[in-house]
């Protein structure tokens, strides 16, 4: 492996670790590099299970209650306009997602197109804002497990909302350290399952709120409290749109990524977006915004029991285990994978990225993973958790664009996508400003905090890696 | 020249026995090392760590199948999914058959089953290629519940081989009532007179309804009967239909 390193892409970090950088040929099949072959396993619908499966938990299950209180029947909109950045920059990562079809994802786009600096920064708040999102996803997931226990007459009361988060957080961390045999199928059929249910549930929801059968529904201001609290609420639940983006860490893994890395994350941003638009209006329709704020992290189960009674309480606390499983266990591995891409380009020690020969994962990511999640979620703080989340992954977004402004100006030979962005080059300038903006709309806290960690991952780069050399490196 | 595929999971120490090397002196071979990682473990990662071992391994199986004088090389993919790697690389190598390995010390015996929908015609081809003209005692095996139709079959097929200066002897199972891949009656007389002879020649069919409750069928003679099994390819299918069936 001390083969010369190619002349893009050179330099050591402190450890004297160089970035591994080989040339490689994609097919559609698989990833052949000059000693090994990488199968390409995924197809369209695991790449779409992965996006909707790791979306779907926080933005239907979590959020409705808090949104209505901040914006009342407007929450409908504020997802709606989440979704529409989510998909201005969707179309850009798709893009770059065929023109590299490597593990890695944003980071990966940004380190190539924008440099070392920019990519360290990204990597490592990326693998931060999924410990963020991971704790938020856990703590809804206790809130869930709460209800479902009183659904099933045990009343604990919340005070155990938070124990049984770390419980389970640890359980996932341990289960994707010793091997989770079939677990893509297990998420396929739990998205399958969660969609259903919610079909069902928001058709006769939908029907009912349009006053097409039982009572009218109340009629309520749309937008209670002005336009501005629309933006800050879309602020606050963008991270129910952080799973698309979570497709291109597995881009390497995927078959036909040209086809089906941009149909997969453009299309789960368009189901996901759809289900949460009209799930608020349903919410929102069955109780007003202020007894749903009463309600909070689980006012979907009461919307469940005023609709169908105790069986739609059941499918909806039913469905909201799922789904807040689902996503904590998709971003406990998007975490890992993460780290992986940052230390295989020698911005973290290589050690990170160790597998185990036992098990064949690599748990000291899962490891760096899981440790500062259960941390996080020991802090039980719902909202800021998801700010942070969304904070570090709207600063990604926003450099995804820029990234791909910056590749096609100075196109380098090696950059040939399969998908190219329709309504270049409004789409990428439109999603980096959208992205940026809404930044501007969080609570302060979150921003102090967000700004931390990028000013913590900004002194990383500094110290340990600003030897090594990214650019253009392929 | 007829190709053999040999997929081996390497980094788990899996080898290749004396027996089978000699058995396959006729024909070309690809190693194929392969490493299946949990859903969690990125191929690349992993490759990273031990690619250079992988390699090292395969390069000296490789030399142990030369050395009868014939070409080898090998391959090495890391994957989540076993069977789709060893297809795609069996249909890029234009291999003839793949080899579940087994244990084997001298090949003397020759078992081939033409039971169910497969390509006899290829098999019996092959297996003329894999014999030659050495002292290989070939039995081929057919279960069936058309008594009359069997007979005829298995007549042909000694006839085809013993036009290519093979003697073969040959055994009819004929199963009561319906003939029922379901059921496995067959299947364990298969299994019962197979284990009796060194090595199995079998032929690939389309994926059923027993093969994913049971696993795949040569998988399961293969653990039966503990020796190497050859499993015969069908002809080249059309591949552009088949770019996503997960």
């Amino acid at each position: 492996m001390d083969r010369d390193a190619p002349a893009v892409g050179e330099g050591t970090n402190i450890d004297d670790e160089a970035p591994r950088i080989e040339p490689t040929i994609e097919t559609e099949a698989a990833t052949k590099t000059d000693d090994a072959e990488l199968e390409r396993t995924l197809g369209l619908v695991g790449g779409l299970a992965i996006g909707i499966g790791t979306m779907i938990g926080a933005g239907i299950f979590v959020f409705p209650g808090l949104a209505a209180g901040h914006a009342g029947p407007a929450a409908a909109g504020s997802f709606a306009i989440g979704a529409v950045i989510a998909l201005f920059v969707a179309l850009p990562a798709s893009e770059l997602a065929t023109a590299m079809p490597k593990s890695g994802g944003g980071y990966y786009f940004i380190s190539r197109g924008l440099g070392t600096f920019a990519g360290t920064v990204v990597g490592l708040s990326l693998w931060l804002g999924l410990v963020f999102a991971t704790a938020f996803y856990l703590v809804g997931f206790g809130y869930y497990a709460v209800d479902t226990l009183a659904e099933l007459g045990i009343a604990v009361g919340n005070g155990l909302v938070i124990p049984l988060a770390l419980l389970f957080g640890a359980g996932f961390t341990v289960l994707n350290v010793t091997g989770t045999e079939n677990a893509a199928k297990l998420q396929n059929g739990i998205v399958a399952l969660l969609l259903s249910i919610l079909v069902c549930f928001l058709g006769f929801g939908g029907l009912d709120a349009l006053g097409l059968v039982g009572e009218p529904a109340t009629p309520e201001r749309f937008a209670p409290f002005g336009a501005f609290p629309v933006l800050t609420t879309s602020a606050l639940v963008f991270t129910s749109y952080l799973g698309f983006a979570q497709i291109a860490t597995v881009a390497g893994e995927m078959r036909d990524p040209g086809r089906n890395l941009p149909l997969s994350m453009v299309g789960s941003v368009l189901i996901v977006g759809a289900l949460y638009v009209v799930t608020i209006f349903v919410a929102t329709s069955a109780f007003g915004s202020e007894r749903l704020a009463e309600l909070g992290e689980t006012a979907m189960v009461e919307v469940g029991r005023h609709y169908l009674g105790s069986i739609g309480a059941l499918a909806i606390v039913f469905g909201g285990l799922l789904a807040t499983i689902s996503s904590a266990n998709a971003s406990i591995l998007s975490t890992s994978r993460a780290v992986y891409a940052v230390s295989r380009d020698a911005l973290l020690p290589r050690r990170a990225s160790r597998i185990n020969l036992r098990y064949g994962t690599p748990h000291v990511a899962l490891g760096l993973a899981g440790g500062p999640i259960l941390v996080l979620v020991a802090t039980g703080q719902v909202e800021l958790l998801a700010e942070v989340a969304s904070f570090l992954h709207l600063v990604m977004y926003g450099l995804i664009c820029v990234a791909l402004v910056s590749l096609r100006r100075d196109e380098p030979e090696w950059y040939d996508p399969d998908f190219r962005t329709p309504g270049y080059p409004v789409v990428p300038a439109v999603g980096a400003v959208a992205s940026f903006g809404l930044i501007g709309f969080m609570q302060p806290a979150s921003q102090v905090i967000g700004v931390a960690v990028m000013a913590v991952t900004a002194g990383w780069y500094f110290y340990y890696a600003r030897d090594v050399t990214l650019r253009g490196a392929l | 020249m007829t190709r053999v595929l040999v997929p081996l999971t390497v980094l788990e120490g899996e080898s290749v026995s004396p027996g089978l090397v000699r058995l396959l002196e006729p024909v070309d071979v690809t190693v194929l090392g392969y490493h299946v990682l949990p859903e969690q473990t990125p191929p690349d990662q992993a490759r990273l760590q031990y690619g250079e071992r992988a390699t090292d391994a395969l390069a000296d199986l490789a030399t142990a199948f030369e050395d009868g004088g014939r070409e080898a090389d090998y391959r090495l993919a890391f994957t989540h999914d076993r069977d789709q790697t060893i297809d795609r690389i069996a249909a890029e190598t234009e291999s003839r058959a793949y080899v579940i390995t087994g244990a084997a010390g001298s090949i003397d015996r020759l078992f081939v089953a033409l039971t169910g929908d497969v390509a006899v015609d290829r098999i019996l081809e092959f297996v003329a290629e894999l014999v030659g003209d050495r002292e290989i005692d070939v039995t081929l095996f057919l279960a069936t519940d058309a008594e009359a139709d069997g007979r005829l079959a298995l007549e042909e097929a000694v006839e085809t081989l013993s036009r290519r200066g093979i003697d073969a002897e040959s055994t009819l199972v004929v199963s009561e009532g319906p003939f029922d891949a379901v059921s496995g009656a067959p299947f364990d007389t298969l299994g019962e007179a197979a284990a009796e002879h060194d090595a199995i020649v079998v032929g690939e069919h389309a994926p059923s309804l027993q093969s994913f409750l049971l696993g795949e069928e040569p998988e399961r003679i293969a653990a039966e009967s503990v020796g190497p099994v050859l499993v015969v390819r069908p002809p080249a299918r059309d591949t552009s239909s088949a770019s996503d069936s997960s």
